[in-house]
C-alpha cells in the first residue's frame, strides 16, 4: 500500500501545531515583557533624602514618562493574543475527538482473553462462525444489519482465528499489526482543509506575499536604517557629526555646552513655534545679574556672546534652556520650565557622543571638560560654580555665607571636614538654612560616594619588572568614604596588595571570585564566606534636578601632562566588587575597592611620569588626580633575573660546590649569597603558599610607584 | 515541432518583467537619491573670505563712469595673499588633527559617513587651494611659493597666541578689582580683631599680615608695572 498525503480534514491535529508555534513566540516575548514593567531602577539602593525642591513633582512626571515611553503597547497584546490562541487551541484539541485508530487485536474479535489455549481458541471460533456465518445470520434492518456487514463481520472472525492458528499469518500479525501484512499508513499534513479549498487560494497567495513581499522588507529596511541613524553613543547621527565639528582642542565646559545645543535631539523637542516662543523672556532672566556670577544661568560673557551670536532658532532657544537649567534659574513659565527640564537629559547623552569625539582626538583638555559637563549636567550647576550646591537647599546665598568671597571653591568634602559648630555657624541662621535643613543637608553628604584612591601601582600578572609592550594592568585601589565621616578606620596594609592568583587556581584568573573560607561546621565541611557573586552597584546619583535616574560611573584614565595627551583611554566603572554601604544604605562599609585597567607598556625602557585621572561622572569635586610613575625595564633585566634565580650558584659543601672548586672555579661569594637569602626570607613572608621554587613572586612591591595618598 | 503554449508563458513571464522592474527602479531611485545627497553636503569651511578678497582685488572691475581699471598696488595684492595663506595653514592644521580622529570614530560608528565625505571633500579642496597660492605667488615674486607658507604659519602662530594674550589680559581689571575688595575686607577684619585683642590660632591671617601695613599705595604701581612687562 502507498502512503498518501491529506490535509487535516477533522481538524484534531492542526491545533497542536497551531499550539506549538504560539507557545514558542508568546513564551519569550511574555518574558521580556516582566522584564520591561519591572523598574530598573528599582533594583539600584537611592540615596536616602526627603529633599523637594520647587519643580520636584515635574521632574517625578519627567522621569516617569521616561519610563513609559520604554513600556510598549504593542508587545501587550501581542502577548495577550499569543495567550489567548494557546488557549483556544487547548480548548479545541479538548473537544475534538482523534479518530478511532484501534489496533487489530484478534483476541478482542473473538472475545477470548490473551492467555486462552489453541482448544479454546478453536470452539470459540467454531460457536461464533455457527452464529454469525453469512448464511445463518438474518439481515435485520431495524439493526441496520445488511449481508454486507454481516460478511464483513465474519470475515474478521476468520482472519483473527486465522492469525492465531496459521503459522504463516501469524507471522504477519506478529510482523506488522495485521494479518493480512503490510499496512498502508497515511500522512496527515497539520493544516486545516479550509486553507487549500477552492477560492481561498488567492487569500493565501496574498498573505504570502504581504508578508515576504512587505512585511519582511520593512522590518530589515527599518532595522538597517535604525542603526545608520543613530550613532554607537545612541545619539542621533546628524547631531554626532554636527558635534565633531564644534570640537576645538581648547574647548571649556561652557563650550562643550555650547556645541551640544547644536544636537538635532533639540529640533525635535523644540519643533514649530516651540522654537521662538519666550526667547526673549528666558534670556532676559538668563542675562540678568546672578549672586555667585556676572549672569544668573552662570555663563561667562565668552558664552553670553556665543549664545548671541546664535540664529534665533531650536539652536539659540535649547542653548538658553540649558544655561537657565545650569543656573537654576526660576523661568516663571510652566511650558518654559517644563523645556528646562526635558533638554538636560538630551544634552547629557549628546555629551556622551562629545566624550567618544574628544577621546578621539586623545588630548585631555577637552575630554575633561567634556567629563566636566557630564557633572554639571546632573548637578544642575554651572561652570566654575560651587559644588556645595550640590548638597540639598544649598542655594547661592548659603554658598556666599560658607566661602565668603573667596576665589577657590570650597568642596563638600573640605565643608564636611569642618568641625560641625563651625560648620554650624556658617550654614545655619536667619535667611540660611533652618536646623532641619542643615541635618538634611549633612545627611545627605555623608550618604554621597566619594571614592578616596589609596593607592596606585602598575604590576604584569605573575612577573616581578615590567617589561617593553608587556601588558601592564593598573591597579587602582580606593575605598569610598562619604565626605563627614570621624571614624575612618585606618587603611588596612594588606587590602593594598594584590596579589596574583596561584596558577591553579582557575576561579580567580578567570575572574570568578573566590570564597574566603570562615570556619568549619562540626563535621569539617569548610563554611563559605556568604559573599554574592551579583556585583556591587553605587547608589544613584543625588540629582534631584535631573529628569532621568542616573548611575554614577568611575572613569580612570592617564595622561601625559607636559603634551596635554591622553595616555591611556579611560576605563570605565560602574560597579564595584565589595560592598559600598551595609544594609541600610547609609552607613558606609569602607571596603577596599580595587579598580583594574590593562593597556600595553611602551616599547622603550625607561620611566614614564603619567598624571593618573579618576573622575566620578555624577558628582562635582570628586575626582582625584595624582601621578604616578610607570618603571619599564629592560627585556634583559627580567631574563638575568630570572636565569639567575633558577640555577642557583653551586652551594660551597655541596658536592656540586667541591666539583666547581676542583674546575677552578671561585667560591660563591659569601656577602652576596646573603643578601639573596635575605630576599628569599622577606619572600617567603608575603607570599607563603606559592611554588617552591625561589622565583616566587613579591609582586606589588617592586613595581610600586610611591603613590601612597590618602587625600 | 513544438506548438507553444504563449497563454501559458504569459504568467511567469509576467513574474520575471515585474521583478526586474522593481529592481531596477529601486536602483535608479536609490543611487539618484545618493547623488543629491552628496551633491547637497554642506561644505566643511565656512566661504573663504581672505580669498575672495585677493580675487576681488585681482580682478578689480572698473567702477562706474571711469573707463579705466583702477590700479591695484602690487604690495597690497601681496599681503591679500599672505592673508589667505594664513588662513589656509589654520584650515590644514585643523584637518591634519582632524583626520586621524575622524577616521577613527568612523570606524567605530560614532560619526557618520556622510561627515567623512564632507571631510574627504574639504580635504581635496585644501589640496588645490594650497597648489594655487604657491601658483599665485609664483607669479606675484619668483621663488615665493616656496616660503610663503612657512610665514604664513609664523603670522598664524603669532596671531593665536597674541588672543590668548589679550584673553588673559582682559581678566586684569576685573582681578584688581576684586583683590582690592578682597584686601579691604581683610584689613577690616584685621582692625576688628586687633581692636578687640583677640589672639586667634588662625594661619592664613598671618600670611596677609603685613600687606597693610607695608605698603598700600606701592602695590598699584606694581600692578601696572607687571602689566607694561607683559606688553
Amino acid at each position: 500500500m502507498s502512503a498518501e498525503y491529506a490535509y487535516d480534514e477533522d481538524g484534531h491535529l492542526w491545533p497542536f501545531f497551531v499550539f506549538t508555534l504560539a507557545l514558542i513566540v508568546t513564551v519569550p516575548l511574555t518574558f521580556s515583557l516582566a522584564n520591561r514593567s519591572r523598574d530598573p531602577a528599582a533594583a539600584f539602593k537611592r540615596i536616602q533624602t526627603s529633599f523637594k525642591h520647587d519643580q520636584s513633582d515635574l521632574v517625578d512626571t519627567l522621569r516617569k514618562k521616561e519610563k513609559r515611553k520604554d513600556r510598549k503597547l504593542w508587545l501587550l497584546i501581542l502577548v495577550l493574543a499569543g495567550w489567548a490562541t494557546m488557549g483556544q487551541m487547548l480548548y479545541l484539541i479538548k473537544t475534538t475527538e482523534a479518530p478511532e485508530n484501534k489496533l487489530w487485536n484478534p483476541y478482542d474479535i473473538l472475545n477470548i482473553p490473551e492467555s486462552a489455549t489453541e482448544k479454546q481458541i478453536k470452539s470459540t471460533y467454531k460457536k461464533l462462525s455457527l452464529r454469525y456465518h453469512p448464511d445463518k445470520a438474518k439481515p435485520d434492518p431495524a439493526k441496520n444489519l445488511t449481508i454486507e456487514a454481516i460478511s464483513a463481520h465474519y470475515v474478521e472472525i476468520s482472519k483473527a482465528y486465522q492469525a492465531l492458528t496459521d503459522a504463516e499469518i501469524r507471522e504477519n500479525y506478529i510482523r506488522y499489526g495485521h494479518p493480512d501484512g503490510k499496512q498502508g499508513y497515511s500522512i496527515n499534513i497539520a493544516l486545516p482543509k479550509i486553507i487549500v479549498s477552492d477560492g481561498n487560494g488567492k487569500y493565501i497567495v496574498l498573505l504570502y506575499s504581504a508578508l515576504f513581499g512587505v512585511l519582511l522588507p520593512y522590518l530589515v529596511g527599518s532595522w538597517w536604517y535604525g542603526t545608520l541613524r543613530r550613532s554607537k553613543e545612541g545619539v542621533l547621527m546628524e547631531s554626532a557629526n554636527r558635534l565633531f565639528r564644534e570640537y576645538k582642542d581648547n574647548i571649556d565646559e561652557g563650550g562643550v555646552i555650547t556645541a551640544l545645543s547644536t544636537g538635532k535631539e533639540f529640533e525635535d523637542l523644540l519643533k514649530g513655534d516651540k522654537a521662538d516662543a519666550g526667547l526673549a523672556k528666558l534670556e532676559s532672566k538668563i542675562l540678568a545679574e546672578g549672586e555667585l556670577s556676572p549672569f544668573a544661568g552662570g555663563l561667562s560673557v565668552k558664552d553670553k556672546e556665543k549664545l548671541q551670536d546664535l540664529e534665533s532658532g531650536p539652536q539659540r532657544k535649547a542653548l538658553a534652556l540649558l544655561w537657565a537649567y545650569l543656573g537654576r534659574v526660576e523661568l516663571d513659565d510652566p511650558a518654559l520650565t517644563k523645556a528646562k527640564f526635558e533638554v538636560a537629559p538630551i544634552a547629557e547623552a549628546l555629551n556622551k557622543s562629545f566624550t567618544a569625539i574628544s577621546l578621539a582626538y586623545m588630548n585631555t583638555a577637552p575630554l575633561l571638560a567634556s567629563y566636566y559637563t557630564s557633572q554639571l549636567l546632573i548637578q544642575a550647576l554651572p561652570p566654575k560654580s560651587s559644588p556645595l550646591l550640590q548638597l540639598p537647599y544649598f542655594t547661592s546665598k548659603i554658598v556666599k555665607a560658607v566661602e565668603g568671597d573667596s576665589r577657590v571653591h570650597t568642596t563638600v568634602q573640605s565643608f564636611m571636614d569642618r568641625p560641625d559648630s563651625k560648620r554650624r555657624s556658617l550654614a545655619v541662621g536667619k535667611g540660611l538654612l533652618t536646623e532641619d535643613q542643615y541635618k538634611e543637608a549633612v545627611s545627605v553628604a555623608k550618604q554621597l560616594p566619594y571614592l578616596r584612591v589609596a593607592k596606585a601601582f602598575f604590576k604584569v600578572t605573575g612577573e616581578k619588572y615590567i617589561i617593553p609592550s608587556s601588558l601592564v594592568t593598573l591597579v587602582v585601589k580606593g575605598r569610598f568614604v562619604p565626605p563627614g565621616n570621624e571614624k575612618v578606620p585606618q587603611v588596612n596594609e594588606i587590602d593594598l596588595e594584590d596579589v596574583d592568583p596561584a596558577e591553579d587556581d582557575l576561579d580567580a584568573i578567570l575572574g570568578r571570585k573566590a570564597k574566603k573560607q570562615v570556619g568549619k561546621d562540626e563535621k569539617g565541611k569548610p563554611i563559605m564566606e556568604s559573599t554574592s557573586d551579583e556585583p556591587i552597584f553605587p547608589p544613584l546619583a543625588a540629582a534631584p534636578y535631573l529628569a532621568r535616574d542616573h548611575s554614577p560611573r568611575w572613569h580612570v584614565f592617564l595622561t601625559d601632562s607636559k603634551q596635554g595627551r591622553v595616555a591611556v583611554p579611560p576605563f570605565t566603572f560602574a560597579q564595584f566588587d565589595r560592598p559600598i554601604f551595609e544594609a541600610d544604605g547609609k552607613t558606609p562599609t569602607f571596603a577596599m575597592q580595587t579598580l583594574k585597567a590593562q593597556f600595553q607598556a611602551p616599547p622603550q625602557a625607561g620611566h614614564y611620569t603619567f598624571v593618573m585621572h579618576v573622575v566620578c561622572d555624577s558628582y562635582v569635586g570628586f575626582d582625584t588626580k595624582m601621578e604616578v610613575t610607570l618603571i619599564v625595564e629592560e627585556a634583559s633585566k627580567a631574563e638575568e633575573m630570572s636565569s639567575e634565580e633558577e640555577i642557583s650558584e653551586p652551594e660551597e659543601d655541596s658536592i656540586a660546590g667541591i666539583m666547581n672548586a676542583a674546575k677552578g672555579g671561585a667560591p660563591p661569594n659569601p656577602k652576596k649569597r646573603k643578601e639573596v637569602k635575605r630576599e628569599e626570607e622577606d619572600e617567603d613572608d608575603d607570599s607563603d603558599e606559592e611554588s617552591g621554587t625561589d622565583e616566587s613572586e613579591d609582586d606589588t612591591s617592586d613595581t610600586d610607584t610611591d603613590t601612597e595618598d590618602e587625600s | 515541432m513544438f506548438s507553444l503554449d504563449w497563454r501559458g508563458l504569459v504568467l511567469p513571464l509576467c513574474y520575471v518583467v515585474v521583478l526586474g522592474g522593481t529592481f531596477m527602479t529601486f536602483s535608479t531611485i536609490y543611487r539618484k537619491r545618493k547623488a543629491m545627497e552628496s551633491a547637497n553636503l554642506a561644505p566643511w569651511f565656512p566661504p573663504h573670505l581672505q580669498r575672495n578678497v585677493y580675487l576681488s582685488l585681482l580682478h578689480m572691475e572698473p567702477e562706474g563712469g571711469s573707463e579705466k581699471t583702477p590700479k591695484v598696488p602690487d604690495s597690497v595684492i601681496r599681503a591679500a595673499l599672505l592673508r589667505r595663506a594664513v588662513e589656509d595653514i589654520h584650515r590644514i592644521i585643523q584637518i591634519r588633527t582632524a583626520k586621524a580622529a575622524c577616521g577613527s570614530l568612523l570606524q567605530r560608528g560614532s560619526v557618520g559617513d556622510d561627515l567623512w565625505q564632507r571631510f574627504q571633500r574639504a580635504e581635496k579642496e585644501m589640496e588645490e587651494e594650497l597648489r594655487d597660492v604657491v601658483m599665485e605667488a609664483n607669479a606675484l615674486a619668483p621663488n615665493w611659493g616656496q616660503i610663503i607658507f612657512q610665514s604664513a604659519n609664523e603670522i598664524a602662530a603669532n596671531t593665536t597666541l597674541r588672543e590668548r594674550l589679550d584673553e588673559i589680559q582682559a581678566n586684569t581689571e576685573a582681578e584688581k578689582e576684586w583683590w582690592e575688595k578682597r584686601r579691604a575686607s581683610i584689613k577690616t577684619k584685621e582692625l576688628e580683631e586687633d581692636g578687640e585683642k583677640v589672639t586667634s590660632g588662625d594661619e592664613p591671617v598671618i600670611v596677609e599680615n603685613n600687606t597693610p601695613s607695608a605698603t598700600p599705595a606701592g602695590t598699584p604701581s606694581a600692578g601696572s608695572k607687571k602689566k607694561k612687562g607683559k606688553k
